[in-house]
C-alpha cells in the first residue's frame, strides 16, 4: 500500500472509522500476515526456528531506526552500530551482576532507548555541518570508537569478555506460565513482535507529521528547508536521536536475549554495514521495504550462508567430481558473506537502485517517470 | 516605519564587493522592485536579508527590529547564549570593534515573517505540491516531537488545519488540481507558482521574489503580475528582483537600481526610467 494514498482525493470525503479501514481489501494481506506471525510459534514446534525469528526482529528494528536517519532525513550514517552498542551496554550495566544493579527490563527498555537518543544527539552534533561522504566518514569513525571504548573500559564494561549474565525480562505469571523468559524463545518472539509493532506505529506517525515533512525537506534541499523556517540543526539532531532510540530498543532486547554483551557484536562489519545493506536493499525511506530487506539479509546470513557449504559438499560428491571436492569450496563460501553483501549492494545499485519495495518518492526519483497521480490527473482532465 | 531597512549594508567576497554600503527601505504594503545588470548584487542582498549570508558591515532592520547585528540577545537566544553574547558584545564595543557580528539564522528570519523564492527554483522535488506548501507552514505549526510521535489529537487537528490551508494556498496560486503531483513533475511555470505558494505558507509579512517572471511568456507574465497584486492586497509587502522591464514598470510602486553593488537610483518607475545613470548602467556610456 502506498502511504501516499493517505491524502483524501476530495475534501469532505469522510474517512471511514479506523476499524472500518482495517477491513479494506488492500489491507487483507497485512491482516493475514499479522495472524500468521501471531500463530507462528504455535504452528511451528521447532524451537530453534522460533529463536532465529526472535533474533531477526532485532535486525528489523535496527533497519527501521537507520531508515529514519538515512531514508527520511537523508543523512548517510555508517556508525549506526554505536547506538546499538550503547543501548545494549546501557541495559547490561544496569541489569546484571556487573555492579549488582538489577533494574526491571521494562523500565530499561525505554530508558536505554532514551540513553541511545542522548548519544545520538551527542554524536550527531559534530556532524551537522557535514554532508554526504564527509558525514559518512565521521559517523564511520564514531561507529568504530564506541565499541573500542567499551572494549577498553574494562572496570565498567568487562572489557573483551563483556558482561555475562544479563538479566532477563519477567512478567507476572499467567496461564500456568511462570512469567520468566529464561531461554525460552517463545516469549522473546512475542516481545520483539510487540516492540516492532509499537515502532511501526511510531515511525508511521512520524512519517506523516510536521517532523517527518521537515526531515524530507532537508533531504531534498537543505537551503530551501531553512528558508521555509525549518531549524535544520534541531531537525537533524532529532533524526539522529530518534533513529538511535530505536536501536536502543533493539540493543536492550538483544542483550537480554543473548544473555551476554561483548564488544565484538557491534563492529562495523557485524552491524553498521549489514543494517545499511538491509535499508538499501529493501528501499530507502520505505518501511515495508526495509523490513523485507532486513529479513532477507538476516535469512541469507543465518541460514543460507551456514547451509551453503553443506549443500556444495553434497552437490560435488553427488556429481562425483573429485577435484571439486578436494578444492573445498564450501569453506570459502562460508567465509564469503561480505563478498555476497558486496555483490548484493552492487547488484541492487545496478539493477534496482530504488530497492526491492521502494517508497513512493524514490520510485519517482529513480524511474524519472510521472507518478500515478499525475497520470490519473491527465485522465480526468 | 519601513518594514525592511538596510543601512550601509556591505558584503565582500574576498576582494569582490558584492554589495557596497546600500541603504534601502521598503515601506509597509508596497510593491518594491530591485533591478540592475547581472552581477549587480541583487541576489546577494536578498541572501543577506534572508540570513543566508552574514554581512561584512552595515545593519538590517525588519519591522524596526535589528536582525543584523542582533541587539536584543535575550529575545533571540536561549539564556546562556544570550548572556555569553552580551558579554562578548560589550567587550567588543568597549574596544571599539563594533557590535558582535551576530545575525539571525535563515529559519529564524522566516519565522519573523520574511519569506522568499529562489532565482533557480528550489522546490522539494520528490514531495507533492501539497506537501511542499505544508512544509512552508512548518514555522507556524506547534506540534512537538511527542505530538508527531504519538499523533496526539492536537497534532491531528493541526495537520488537518495545515492541509486545508495548504489547499487554499494552492487554489490561490491556481494549482489546486496539481496538489498531489510531485513538484518535479510540474511544468516550469507551475513550479514558480508553487514556490510562491510555499513561501506564502509561512504567513510572511514581507515576500521576497527573486526573478519570478524569468522564462515566462507574456500571458504568464500578466498572470504573475495579477498574482503579485493579489498578494499585496492581502497586506503582504512584496520585494522583488526582476529583469523584465515590462513587469517591473507595471507592477512596482518604487524601484531601486543596483550596479556593481552600489545603489545608483531609487524612486517611482517613471523617474528611474529616465535617470541618466540607470540608462548608462544598462546601455553603456554614450560616446
Amino acid at each position: 500500500m502506498s502511504q501516499r494514498t493517505g491524502t483524501p482525493p476530495a475534501v469532505g470525503n469522510r474517512k471511514p472509522s479506523r476499524l472500518g479501514r482495517l477491513g479494506r481489501a488492500q489491507n487483507i494481506p497485512y491482516l493475514l500476515l499479522g495472524i500468521a506471525l501471531l500463530l507462528f510459534p504455535i504452528l511451528d514446534s521447532n524451537r530453534s526456528q522460533i529463536d532465529v525469528a526472535a533474533f531477526a526482529g532485532v535486525w528489523v528494528l535496527l533497519a527501521l531506526g537507520l531508515n529514519i536517519v538515512v531514508g527520511y532525513a537523508g543523512l548517510l550514517d555508517l556508525g549506526y552500530a554505536a547506538f546499538f552498542a550503547i543501548g545494549s551496554y546501557a541495559f547490561a550495566i544496569l541489569a546484571s551482576g556487573q555492579f549488582n544493579i538489577h533494574i526491571s527490563f521494562w523500565i530499561l527498555l525505554f530508558a536505554s532507548a532514551f540513553i541511545a537518543a542522548m548519544f545520538g544527539v551527542l554524536l550527531g552534533a559534530p556532524t551537522l555541518r557535514l554532508r554526504g561522504d564527509y558525514l559518512a566518514i565521521v559517523t564511520l569513525g564514531f561507529g568504530e570508537i564506541v565499541p573500542r571504548v567499551f572494549r577498553n573500559l574494562t572496570p565498567i564494561t568487562g572489557g573483551v569478555n563483556g558482561i555475562v549474565g544479563v538479566d532477563q525480562p519477567k512478567l507476572p505469571a499467567v496461564f500456568g506460565w511462570s512469567g520468566n523468559f529464561g531461554f525460552n524463545p517463545i516469549p522473546y518472539y512475542y516481545l520483539i513482535l510487540g516492540v516492532i509493532v509499537l515502532c511501526l506505529f511510531l515511525i508511521n506517525n512520524l512519517r506523516n507529521s510536521r517532523l517527518g515533512r521537515a526531515w524530507m525537506a532537508i533531504r531534498e534541499d537543505e537551503v530551501a528547508a531553512a528558508a521555509t523556517g525549518i531549524n535544520t540543526v534541531t531537525t537533524k539532531l532529532l533524526a539522529f536521536a530518534l533513529g538511535a532510540s530505536f536501536s536502543g530498543f533493539a540493543g536492550t532486547y538483544y542483550a537480554s536475549k543473548l544473555f551476554i554483551v561483548s564488544p565484538e557484536s557491534f563492529s562495523f562489519q557485524a552491524v553498521s554495514v549489514v543494517v545499511l545493506v538491509m535499508v538499501v536493499l529493501g528501499g530507502m525511506g520505505s518501511m515495508r521495504g526495509v523490513i523485507v530487506g532486513a529479513l532477507l539479509i538476516y535469512f541469507i546470513q543465518s541460514y543460507v550462508l551456514i547451509q551453503l557449504p553443506g549443500w556444495i559438499v553434497s552437490a560435488t560428491t553427488a556429481l562425483n567430481i573429485d577435484f571439486l571436492t578436494k578444492l573445498d569450496i564450501g569453506s570459502y563460501v562460508q567465509r564469503s558473506n561480505f563478498l555476497i553483501f558486496g555483490i548484493i549492494l552492487a547488484g541492487i545499485m545496478l539493477l534496482r537502485p530504488q530497492g526491492l519495495l521502494p517508497s513512493a518518492q524514490r520510485k519517482v526519483e529513480l524511474e524519472g517517470g510521472t507518478s500515478d497521480e499525475a497520470v490519473a490527473d491527465l485522465g480526468s482532465a | 516605519m519601513p518594514i525592511l531597512e538596510t543601512r550601509g549594508l556591505t558584503k565582500r567576497f574576498g576582494g569582490l564587493v558584492a554589495v557596497n554600503s546600500v541603504d534601502i527601505s521598503v515601506e509597509q504594503g508596497e510593491i518594491f522592485a530591485m533591478i540592475g545588470p547581472n552581477g549587480a548584487g541583487k541576489t546577494t542582498l536578498f541572501n543577506l536579508v534572508a540570513g543566508l549570508y552574514k554581512p561584512t558591515s552595515g545593519q538590517i532592520l525588519f519591522n524596526g527590529r535589528s536582525i543584523y547585528p542582533v541587539r536584543d540577545f535575550w529575545r533571540t537566544y536561549s539564556p546562556p547564549f544570550a548572556a555569553y553574547y552580551m558579554v562578548l558584545d560589550s567587550i567588543r564595543r568597549g574596544l571599539g570593534l563594533g557590535p558582535m557580528p551576530l545575525g539571525l539564522k535563515p529559519h529564524a528570519v522566516t519565522a519573523l515573517g520574511v519569506a522568499r523564492t529562489f532565482q533557480n527554483i528550489r522546490l522539494f522535488s520528490y514531495m507533492t505540491a501539497l506537501e511542499n506548501v505544508m512544509v512552508g507552514e512548518h514555522p507556524r505549526m506547534h506540534a512537538k516531537v511527542w505530538d508527531s510521535l504519538l499523533r496526539t489529537p492536537f497534532a491531528r487537528r493541526e495537520e488537518h488545519k495545515v492541509r486545508e490551508r495548504a489547499r487554499e494556498l494552492l487554489r490561490f496560486v491556481g494549482l489546486e488540481r496539481q496538489a498531489d503531483q510531485y513538484a518535479r513533475n510540474l511544468p516550469y511555470g507551475f513550479q514558480r507558482r508553487l514556490e510562491i505558494a510555499r513561501a506564502l505558507g509561512t504567513a510572511p509579512k514581507l515576500l521576497m521574489l527573486d526573478e519570478p517572471a524569468a522564462g515566462f511568456n507574456p500571458q504568464e507574465k500578466n498572470e504573475l503580475m495579477q498574482l503579485i497584486q493579489d498578494i499585496r492586497s492581502q497586506g503582504i509587502t512584496v520585494f522583488l528582483i526582476e529583469h523584465d522591464m515590462k513587469v517591473v514598470m507595471e507592477v512596482s510602486e518604487r524601484i531601486v537600481v543596483l550596479d556593481y553593488g552600489e545603489k545608483i537610483a531609487e524612486g517611482p518607475p517613471q523617474k528611474v526610467r529616465t535617470d541618466p545613470r540607470v540608462i548608462e548602467a544598462y546601455l553603456g556610456k554614450s560616446a
